[in-house]
């Protein structure tokens, strides 16, 4: 997989791209240290070309989620793929994790929020 | 239609899986979907095997798959220690965030993308057979 990093204001972007799986998971990870331990920025996850996710890749976005539910900063995730977002639905995960059908609408979402 | 093949014990052999399946799912016409769900059981379970199982190394997975009419059966053997995947605990789902735990989201996804699955003990190895619904 192949993550793409940018920064939009107060908000860092996380562009997901193949497959996220026990392969590409310990990397992912290692890129996310900062915001595991210590979120400084608004988070945001583009699923738009990410064709597949497997529990490896759940775990570390359940740990995210638990990372930012302690801080005051946000973590957003948009523009899932049909099967990835059934993953979601099926681990409850959606229950928990803001889903924007588009980059634009979480841009919106999190625009001016400190 | 019948098809059978191996995984080394190997994390590197899973990458090979979707584009196998891929493959397989032009030959056997299925759809995109179904293929993704076929990918993700087969990843779920033998990445466990190849990260828990404990396998003699030299013995690979084997992994076959049956199709007939609209039925799929899924049939993985491994030389690894007794694991009965159908006996795990489900994680339930509507826990708040602060109770959810990271254990057994790969069993969950394997029990929700097939209909059915049996698990026997025969000669010291693990035999694991799923049901699945072709759509």
């Amino acid at each position: 997989m192949k993550t793409t990093i940018t920064k939009d204001n107060n908000t860092t972007i996380f562009a997901l791209n193949g497959r996220l799986d026990s392969n590409s998971a310990p990397q992912f990870e290692e890129e996310l240290q900062d915001f595991l331990v210590s979120p400084c920025t608004h988070l945001l996850f583009d699923f738009n070309n990410l064709e597949y996710i497997s529990s490896a890749g759940l775990r570390i976005i359940l740990n995210i989620a638990k990372a930012y539910k302690s801080c005051h900063y946000l973590f957003v995730t948009c523009a899932m793929q049909e099967h990835v977002q059934e993953v979601f639905e099926i681990s409850g995960f959606d229950s928990f994790i803001t889903i924007h059908r588009s980059l634009a609408d979480s841009l919106s979402a999190l625009k001016g929020r400190e | 239609m019948k098809i059978s093949f191996q995984i080394h014990h190997d994390m590197a052999e899973i990458v090979t899986l979707p584009e196998q399946l891929q493959v397989l799912g032009q030959q056997w016409s299925l759809s995109r979907k179904t293929i993704a769900e076929i990918t993700l059981i087969l990843d779920e379970l033998i990445t466990n095997t190849i990260l828990h199982g404990d396998c003699d190394k030299r013995q690979p997975i084997d992994i076959t798959l049956t199709k007939t009419g609209q039925t799929l059966i899924i049939q993985i053997i491994d030389t690894g220690f007794h694991f009965d995947p159908t006996l795990c605990t489900i994680p339930d789902t509507s826990l708040p965030l602060e109770q959810r735990k990271c254990g057994g989201l790969g069993i969950l996804l394997v029990r929700q993308f097939c209909e059915c699955w049996h698990y026997t003990r025969l000669n010291d190895k693990n035999i694991l057979t799923l049901q699945k619904k072709l759509t």
